[in-house]
C-alpha cells in the first residue's frame, strides 16, 4: 500500500497519511484493549471455584488452579471443574449436554471400565469439565485440566453461541446502514470525479479519504470504553458485568423476572415455629440428622437446613444427635423436593425424609401422634388428619411462611438406599420457618417501576407466600398463575398470560424458560434474576441473566451479571448506568451520521464543480483523526435525567431519519464556506481548503454540544467535564494548525481575519439553527 | 468577472439543493410522524406556525445566495445575526411551551 501511495505522492505525505491512520487505528484499539482489560479483571473476581483435598485438607480454591492428582468434590449445581475419575458417588447425576448434544443426564459409577477405545459417552467412570451435577455428589481424582480436557479439546465447535442482544441486533443493523451509504457514496464520488477528468488515482484516493471520514471506526472503541467505563461504576456498588454488551440489555431492560427468595425476601431464613402430632424433640433431632448444612465455625450451605442448626446451637441442642451414625444418603434434587437420610442407632436403621410438604405429604401414609406415655405411634393414619395439616399449611403460607415436612419410617439395613425407599413414611411435623422481605425490598421496587421496569415473580413456592410477600412490599399483583394453569396454554395464552400476570407460582425450570421467551417474543427486553440449578436455562435465555455470588456454579456461568450483594437497590442503579451507556453511544452515533455525513458528502458534491479538491486526502484523514480524539471522552459525559427515565430500545429508522434531518444542516454550512471563500474572497487552493477545514472542523465538533442534548446547551444541560475540556482544546488545535509548521505540511495556509469573523456568526448561526432543528425534530419524531 | 464565476450556478444549485433537501425531510417527518396536537396546529396559520423553522431555513438561503452573490460582508454579518435572535426566541418559546 505505501508503495503505491508513494509512486504518486511525495515521500513525506505518503508516511503522513499512513501515520495517521495507524495513529487512528492505534488509538482505537489501545482504548478497546484497556477495557477490556478492566472488564477481564472484574470477571476474575466471580470466578468458579472447586471444592478440592489436598494433603488431607480440604478447601475451596479457584477451578482454574487445580492440577492433575487432586481430589475434588462435586455436589448438585456444580460444573465440574477438570476431567476426573469418579472415586466416590452417591447418585450421581450429570448433564453432558454441553459435550455430547445429550439432554439426559448420566448416571456415574466407581467401576472400571475396560474399553479398548471409548468415546466419552462409554466413560460412566469419569467426569468431564463443563458438564453440571444435576443430582447427587461425587468425590474424584483429576486427570486432566484446561485444554487437555475433553470440553478444552472440542470448546470452540461446542460452544454455544448466546442469542444475540437486543444491543447487537441494532449495531448490526446499524452497521449494515452506514455499509450501504459509504459503498454508494464512495463508488459514486470516484466514478464521478473520473468522469470529469480527474486523474484516476486523485479519485481514487480521495474516494477513499471520504470513506475513511465517513466510517465511525471509533463506534467498537466508543461502546467498548463505555461499557467497561460502566462494569467499574457497577463494580463500586458490587455488581460484576461479566458479559459487557449485556449492560446495554440491563438499561433498556422493561420487565425482570426474579425469583424470591433473597431478592425480595432478606434471604435470612429462620425457623419460627414448629408443629408435630407426635414428639417435639424428635422433630428437631431428625431435621438435625436429615440436614445438608455444613456445620464448622460457620453454618453453611442450603438457607433452611443451616436455620434448624442454627436454632439448634442457640438452644444448645447441637449434641442432641450424636448418638446416631450417618448410613446413606438420598440428595436433594428439584423435582421431587426433598431429601432422605438414612440413619441407625441401637442396630435399627432409619430413614428419615425432609422437604416440601406437597411432596412429602404424598410419601406418607401415617402421621405421628404423641401417647400419654410419651412414646409415638405409627397407627395413625394421614386420612383423619388431611384437612387439619391443609387448613395449617395455607395458614402459613397466607402469613409468608415457608413449610417444611419431615417424615420417618423403619427401614431393614441393605446395600445401598434410593428414592424407591421413600414411601409409607410417618408425617412427624412441620417446620415452619420466615424470610421477612428486605428492608430496602419496596425501595427498590419503587425505583424500578419509576424506572419503567415491571417485576415478575416467578417461584417454585405457593401462590399463598408469593402473594403475601407482594402485599407486604406493594407490589400490585394483577394475576397469578400455577405451573399447573401454563402446562394446558398455547404459545399465544402463554404470551398473554406472561404480560398479564405478576406471579407465577409453583413453576417447574421449564416453565421460567417459556415465560422468558414468551416475553421476548413480546418485544420485552428481559431480565431474569436466579439462583439456583434450576434457573440457569432461564439466565441463558433472558437478554440479561443475574446472579448473584452464592448462587450455585452453573447459575453464575449462566448468568450475565452477579450482584456480590444480593440487593434490588443495586439493580436500579446497574439500569440507569446501562441506559447513560445507551444514552452516550447513541450521541456518539448520531453525531456519526449526521454533521460527519454531511460534510463529507458535501465534499464528494464539491468536487464535481471545483478546479481542484475541496481537501486533500491527507488533510481529511487529518481533520478525522481529530474529530475522533473530540469524541474520545464521550462515554463520560452526563446524561440528561430524562434518558434514564423510561427503557428504549434501538430504533434504526429513528437513526436514518435524523441522519437524513441533520446531515444537510452541515452540507448548507459547507456550501456557504465554498460560496465565501470561492467568491468573496476568490481563494486559490490551499486557502479555500484551510478556510474549509477550520469551518468544517469547527461545526462537526461543536455540534456535539447542541446534539447531545434535548435541552438547551449549557443553561439547562450541562455537558462532561472532560468533554467540555478535549472538545475545546481539539477546536483550538484545529483552529491554529493553519499557521503552523504542520499546517503548511498537511498545505493549509494562512486565513485572513476576516474570514474569522465571518466565521464566527456563520457557525454560530448554525448551531442555532441545528438546535431550532432539534426542536422541530423532537416533536415529530419520538424517541 | 471573478476568478470562479463560471461555478456561481453550480454553487447556487449545491446550496439549494441542501436547503431543499432539509425541507422536504421536515415536511416529510411532520406528515409521518406523530402530528403536534395543540390548538394552534389547527388551521393554515396553526400549520404555518409549525413550520417556523422550514421558513427561517427558506430565510436564510435566501440570505446566503443573496449577499454571497454580491459579495456582501455587512448585509452577510447583519443578515445572520437578526436570523439568531429569532433563532434564539424560537428555541425558547417552544421550549418553554412544551414544559
Amino acid at each position: 500500500m505505501s508503495a503505491i501511495v508513494a509512486g504518486f505522492f511525495e515521500i513525506g505525505q505518503s508516511i503522513a497519511i499512513i501515520a495517521m491512520m495507524l495513529l487512528s487505528v492505534v488509538l482505537g484499539f489501545y482504548n478497546e484493549y484497556k477495557a477490556e482489560k478492566i472488564i477481564d479483571d472484574l470477571r476474575q473476581s466471580v470466578s468458579l471455584k472447586a471444592v478440592v483435598t489436598r494433603d488431607n485438607k480440604t478447601n475451596e480454591i479457584d477451578s482454574r488452579l487445580l492440577v492433575p492428582g487432586d481430589l475434588v468434590s462435586v455436589y448438585v449445581g456444580d460444573i465440574i471443574p477438570a476431567d476426573t475419575r469418579v472415586l466416590e458417588c452417591k447418585d450421581l447425576e450429570v448433564n453432558e449436554g454441553t459435550l455430547t448434544g445429550e439432554s439426559f443426564p448420566v448416571e456415574k459409577k466407581c467401576d472400571t471400565i475396560n474399553l479398548d477405545h471409548p468415546i466419552p459417552q462409554d466413560l460412566t467412570n469419569c467426569l468431564f469439565m463443563g458438564t453440571v451435577v444435576v443430582h447427587g455428589s461425587g468425590r474424584g481424582l483429576v486427570v486432566s485440566t484446561g485444554r487437555r480436557t475433553e470440553f478444552g479439546a472440542v470448546s470452540h465447535s461446542l460452544a454455544r453461541a448466546r442469542p444475540e442482544t437486543e444491543f447487537q441486533r441494532g449495531v448490526r443493523k446499524y452497521g449494515n446502514m452506514l455499509i450501504t451509504l459509504t459503498l454508494v457514496l464512495v463508488i459514486a464520488i470516484f466514478v464521478l470525479n473520473a468522469l470529469v477528468g480527474r486523474r484516476i488515482i486523485d479519485s481514487l484516493l480521495f474516494s477513499l479519504a471520504v470513506a475513511v471520514g465517513l466510517v465511525p471506526e471509533l463506534m467498537p472503541a466508543i461502546v467498548t470504553i463505555s461499557l467497561s467505563h460502566a462494569a467499574r461504576e457497577m463494580a463500586k456498588k458490587k455488581v460484576i458485568v461479566k458479559r459487557q454488551v449485556s449492560i446495554e440489555d440491563f438499561g433498556n431492560m422493561d420487565v425482570l423476572c426474579t425469583d424470591k427468595t433473597g431478592t425480595l425476601t432478606s434471604g435470612k431464613i429462620a425457623l419460627k415455629s414448629h408443629l408435630t402430632f407426635g414428639d417435639d424433640a424428635q422433630l428437631l433431632e431428625y431435621s438435625l440428622l436429615c440436614n445438608s448444612a455444613v456445620v464448622g465455625e460457620k453454618v453453611t450451605g442450603n438457607p433452611m437446613d443451616s436455620a434448624i442448626w442454627e436454632y439448634a446451637i442457640e438452644n444448645n441442642l447441637q449434641h442432641i444427635i450424636d448418638s446416631y451414625t450417618s448410613i446413606d444418603e438420598v440428595p436433594f434434587d428439584y423435582q421431587r423436593r426433598m431429601m432422605s437420610k438414612i440413619v441407625q442407632r441401637n442396630g435399627q436403621n432409619r430413614l428419615i425424609t425432609k422437604g416440601a410438604p406437597e411432596s412429602v405429604i404424598p410419601k406418607c401414609d401415617y402421621v405421628s401422634v404423641s401417647r400419654s406415655n410419651g412414646s409415638d405411634s405409627e397407627g395413625e393414619t394421614i386420612d383423619h388428619f388431611r384437612r387439619v395439616l391443609e387448613k395449617e399449611l395455607i395458614e402459613n403460607s397466607k402469613a409468608g411462611y415457608r413449610t417444611l415436612a419431615v417424615a420417618y419410617r423403619t427401614i431393614e439395613s441393605k446395600q445401598g438406599y434410593s428414592v424407591e425407599d421413600e414411601k409409607s413414611l410417618t408425617l412427624l411435623g412441620f417446620l415452619v420457618f420466615t424470610d421477612p422481605p428486605k428492608n430496602d425490598a419496596r425501595l427498590a421496587l419503587d425505583r424500578l417501576r419509576a424506572l419503567g421496569v415491571d417485576v415478575k415473580i416467578l417461584t417454585g413456592d405457593n401462590e399463598l407466600v408469593a402473594a403475601k410477600i407482594c402485599e407486604d412490599l406493594s407490589l400490585e399483583s394483577t394475576k397469578t398463575f400455577r405451573g399447573s394453569d401454563l402446562t394446558a396454554m398455547s404459545s399465544h395464552e402463554l404470551r398473554e398470560a406472561a404480560k398479564s400476570a405478576t406471579i407465577f407460582a409453583r413453576i417447574t425450570p421449564e416453565q421460567k424458560l417459556d415465560i422468558i421467551k414468551a416475553l421476548k417474543a413480546d418485544k420485552h427486553v428481559v431480565g431474569f434474576m436466579g439462583d439456583g440449578v434450576n434457573d440457569a436455562p432461564a439466565l441463558f435465555e433472558a437478554d440479561v441473566g443475574i446472579s448473584v455470588e452464592s448462587a450455585t456454579d452453573v447459575s453464575k456461568d449462566a448468568a450475565d451479571i452477579v450482584l456480590l450483594d444480593k440487593d434490588l437497590v443495586v439493580l436500579a442503579d446497574g439500569i440507569e448506568e446501562g441506559r447513560k451507556i445507551f444514552g452516550n453511544t447513541t450521541k456518539y452515533i448520531l453525531m456519526g451520521t449526521s454533521s460527519n455525513f454531511g460534510n463529507m458528502f458535501s465534499a464528494a458534491a464539491a468536487s464535481l464543480f471545483l478546479p481542484f479538491l475541496p481537501m486533500l486526502p491527507m488533510q481529511i484523514l487529518f481533520m478525522n483523526l481529530f474529530y475522533d480524539v473530540a469524541n474520545m471522552t464521550l462515554p463520560t459525559d452526563s446524561v440528561d435525567t430524562e434518558v434514564t427515565q423510561l427503557p428504549r430500545r434501538w430504533d434504526i429508522n429513528f437513526v436514518r431519519n435524523f441522519t437524513l434531518f441533520f446531515g444537510p444542516f452541515s452540507s448548507l454550512y459547507d456550501f456557504l464556506t465554498y460560496g465565501i471563500m470561492l467568491f468573496i474572497f476568490q481563494a486559490p487552493a490551499a486557502l479555500f481548503q484551510s478556510g474549509w477545514f477550520v469551518e468544517s472542523f469547527w461545526t462537526e465538533v461543536l455540534v456535539i454540544f447542541v446534539i447531545r442534548t434535548r435541552r438547551i446547551p449549557f443553561v439547562t444541560s450541562r455537558p462532561g467535564k472532560w468533554l467540555t475540556i478535549l472538545t475545546l482544546s481539539c477546536v483550538a488545535v484545529g483552529t491554529i494548525v493553519p499557521f503552523t509548521r504542520l499546517g503548511a505540511f498537511l498545505g493549509f495556509t494562512a486565513l485572513p481575519v476576516h474570514y474569522w469573523l465571518l466565521l464566527v456568526l456563520m457557525v454560530a448561526t448554525y448551531l442555532l439553527l441545528v438546535d431550532a432543528g432539534k426542536v422541530f425534530f423532537y416533536r415529530v419524531c419520538k424517541f | 468577472m471573478t476568478l470562479y464565476s463560471s461555478t456561481m450556478i453550480w454553487w447556487m444549485v449545491s446550496i439549494s439543493w441542501s436547503a431543499i433537501f432539509l425541507i422536504v425531510v421536515s415536511f416529510y417527518l411532520y406528515w409521518k410522524g406523530p402530528r403536534p396536537q395543540s390548538e394552534s396546529s389547527q388551521g393554515i396559520i396553526g400549520k404555518a406556525k409549525d413550520f417556523i423553522f422550514v421558513w427561517i431555513l427558506t430565510s436564510l438561503l435566501v440570505l446566503y445566495i443573496y449577499t454571497i452573490n454580491y459579495s456582501s460582508a455587512v448585509i452577510f454579518a447583519a443578515g445572520n445575526i437578526i436570523v439568531e435572535v429569532i433563532l434564539v426566541v424560537y428555541t425558547v418559546r417552544n421550549r418553554a411551551k412544551k414544559t
